[in-house]
């Protein structure tokens, strides 16, 4: 968590001009005020070729697992180009995600509709989009599909509890795997293919053990229902969680997915994966770029006043409880400070009590691995601007 | 967008090489296409299914078209509703009526068919006899069956998808309210989809339609880009004997027409009532 008590120290990886060497440094430190002068102030700043690498990365670690980008991460078309020109697919659960990817060409055929609760008119729309894979985790959920019974394909969704942990690993969605069964049976009667199993074992989880034991599970359940089955279930879909760097400890996702690789092999050779991953993929890719509008001394902390904030950019700190790494480009002494958004509110603070060196008005204030939940789940609260979306590298290399 | 993938089914789909898009239009939930295929020609999609193409246009025209209005033998006055494509209206005007009124819910889908699709309409909403009313088909007759007009010998429900805009011409009152358009011994007909992958459709049509008409019954013929098979026409009257009629008035009035087919035959037409067993099992089970 972000909101720290002001007697507590914020420990978050921090780049200041005494950590960063002062080439890299100032090279960057160029870059996004070259990016400030032409754009203004805030900025985030997409990396197109961080994402190309990102994608290349987990495809290389999960390569018989087809990839599904969660549009909900940072529903934004440039980026949703640049997943298209991967060939990547798209994880929607919205008339609104549906509408970006038209804009964009992308044929309903490479999407899924993954929210498992749905009103019938956002059936309609999808099935008009071309999405035909829904997920369900409940019997109400099923019936609303009879009436598109033939043209649908449909997970199943289930919650796995974990016997390691004592937390539900899906909390809010997802049926319980004794009530598999059942779900199978009565979709077989309502005329309804259920195609396969899906599960989350929820967002930027440590290790891929909830993964592992997911994937075992879910192979038990698929097994025993292909022994009885008409119609075999060959779709798994695991999910996403796969986390980012935002401790910048050289994460790697080859280590982190090798456990999932071996439970994945142990399934038959002709089943379908396929993964939601978000957060993972985009992250790393987006940066934020802000301006100290305003400074003072209060209460024994140093406070800086940038342009942009909780309610907006940083909004994932509060909604998503992620925490970025920050970059400054000054060095020397440091002192408690306060890092503050633009609006009224107090509770617009991006970092309470952290060590900075002394700022000026009008430095910039960098934030890191600011790609996935960030303005996707801005406000516009105080009727502020948004951070503009920059793009770099938006054309593929030519190696 | 070099290939186009219909999304009509989840399990299979047909995949149409895009050779080149002649037009495409995004609206908030509807997405046009037409573009050409090297093997059917302009290819017209909408919301990611097929709705026509240049090829076999004419197996689902034809059929719509001429078996209710030579079962018919005297039609006078028709109502389309939908056709925007112009392709119901061409074969139509082949007969000889005195009025035609068609009703197309967007101006822009005729005025893009005859554009880019001008083989469809082939000059047809030229006609003098056409009237053309852009309107929603449920609106249209709804304030018709409450006015003095002069109802219509033969009604053809050209629609699209029941999901989709089309889907209030597959309602309860929207058959209703046509049937009050139509004379007492006129006939309805309507696309039913295709029962191999689309039973449902069958059976709901079944049921609704089934519930006003002394006679009401299927016919099909197969179109290869609808693709599963034979895709079923509902018909719907009260005049009993017009589903049968003699094998010699039929020839006859077909010879006296002039007509020239490429599907459409008085022998197709009396076979095309013969339905397959899954298609009676479907229409049994509603």
């Amino acid at each position: 968590m972000t909101q720290t008590s002001e007697n507590q120290i914020d420990t978050r990886p921090l780049l200041t001009g005494d950590t960063v060497s002062a080439d890299e440094a100032q090279a960057a430190a160029e870059l996004y005020r070259e990016l400030i002068s032409q754009h203004g102030s805030p900025l985030l700043v997409f990396d197109a070729n961080v994402l190309r690498e990102q994608f290349r990365s987990l495809q290389a670690a999960l390569p018989k697992v087809e990839l599904y980008y969660a549009v909900k991460a940072h529903p934004d078309a440039n980026i949703i180009k640049v997943i298209d020109e991967l060939g990547g697919g798209f994880d929607i659960a919205s008339a609104g995600e549906m509408d970006l990817l038209l804009d964009h060409q992308v044929s309903g055929r490479r999407t899924i509709h993954t929210h498992p609760i749905k009103k019938d008119q956002e059936i309609r729309d999808a099935l008009r989009f071309g999405a035909t894979t829904f997920v369900v985790d409940n019997f109400h959920e099923l019936k609303k599909l009879v009436n598109y019974r033939s043209r649908v394909g449909v997970l199943l969704r289930v919650s796995f509890r974990s016997a390691s942990a004592k937390v539900d690993l899906s909390k809010k969605f997802g049926c319980s795997p004794d009530e598999v069964l059942a779900l199978v049976e009565q979709a077989e009667q309502l005329g309804i293919h259920i195609k396969g199993l899906s599960f989350h074992v929820g967002s930027q989880v440590e290790d891929a053990s909830k993964h592992v034991e997911a994937i075992h599970a879910c192979r038990q359940l698929m097994s025993q229902i292909n022994r009885q089955a008409e119609k075999p279930l060959s779709v798994l879909d695991i999910g996403g969680g796969f986390p980012a760097d935002y401790e910048l400890a050289g994460f790697s996702i080859n280590t982190f997915c090798a456990p999932i690789r071996n439970a994945l092999a142990e399934l038959p050779s002709d089943w379908h994966l396929i993964a939601e991953p978000g957060r993972y993929l985009i992250a790393p890719a987006v940066t934020s770029i802000t301006s100290i509008a305003g400074k003072s001394q209060r209460n024994g902390f140093a406070w800086y006043y940038l342009d942009d904030g909780i309610y907006g950019s940083y909004s994932g700190q509060l909604f998503d409880h992620a925490t970025y790494p920050l970059q400054v480009f000054r060095g020397g002494q440091t002192a408690a400070s306060i890092i503050a958004g633009p609006t009224c509110d107090s509770i617009d603070i991006v970092a309470e009590n952290i060590m900075l060196p002394s700022l000026e008005i009008g430095d910039l204030v960098v934030g890191h691995q600011m790609g996935a939940y960030t303005a996707a789940t801005k406000t516009r609260f105080n009727s502020l601007p948004d951070a503009k979306l920059v793009v770099l590298n938006a054309s593929a290399r030519v190696d | 967008m070099k290939y186009f993938k219909e999304t009509l089914y989840d399990a299979v789909c047909q995949e149409y090489r895009v050779d080149k898009l002649y037009f495409e239009s995004k609206t908030e939930h509807q997405h046009l296409m037409i573009f050409h295929n090297a093997m059917l020609g302009r290819v017209m999609t909408l919301d990611g299914i097929v709705q026509t193409t240049e090829a076999d246009e004419f197996i689902y025209h034809e059929m719509l078209a001429h078996v209710p209005m030579l079962a018919h033998g005297q039609a006078k006055r028709v109502l389309i509703i939908g056709g925007g494509d112009g392709g119901m209206l061409r074969e139509v005007v082949k007969h000889p009526i005195a009025h035609v009124t068609q009703v197309e819910i967007d101006q822009s889908v005729v005025d893009m068919a005859i554009e880019y699709l001008p083989k469809h309409s082939n000059g047809a909403y030229n006609d003098a006899r056409l009237n053309l009313v852009i309107d929603d088909g449920f609106n249209f007759v709804n304030t018709f069956a409450a006015s003095d007009n002069e109802k219509f010998d033969v009604i053809i429900s050209d629609s699209t998808d029941p999901i989709g805009p089309g889907e209030v011409l597959f309602s309860d009152d929207f058959y209703r309210l046509a049937k009050a358009c139509l004379k007492s011994d006129g006939i309805m007909v309507t696309q039913n989809g295709v029962p191999f992958f689309q039973a449902d459709e069958v059976q709901n049509t079944q049921t609704r339609m089934g519930a006003l008409y002394r006679d009401m019954r299927f016919y099909c013929a197969p179109i290869p880009t609808y693709y599963g098979g034979f895709m079923t026409f509902a018909w719907g009257t009260d005049n009993t004997s017009a589903s049968a009629p003699d094998a010699a008035d039929l020839n006859h009035r077909f010879e006296a027409l002039a007509l020239e087919t490429r599907y459409y035959n008085p022998a197709i037409h009396t076979a095309s009532f013969a339905l397959p067993q899954y298609i009676h099992k479907a229409i049994e089970s509603a």
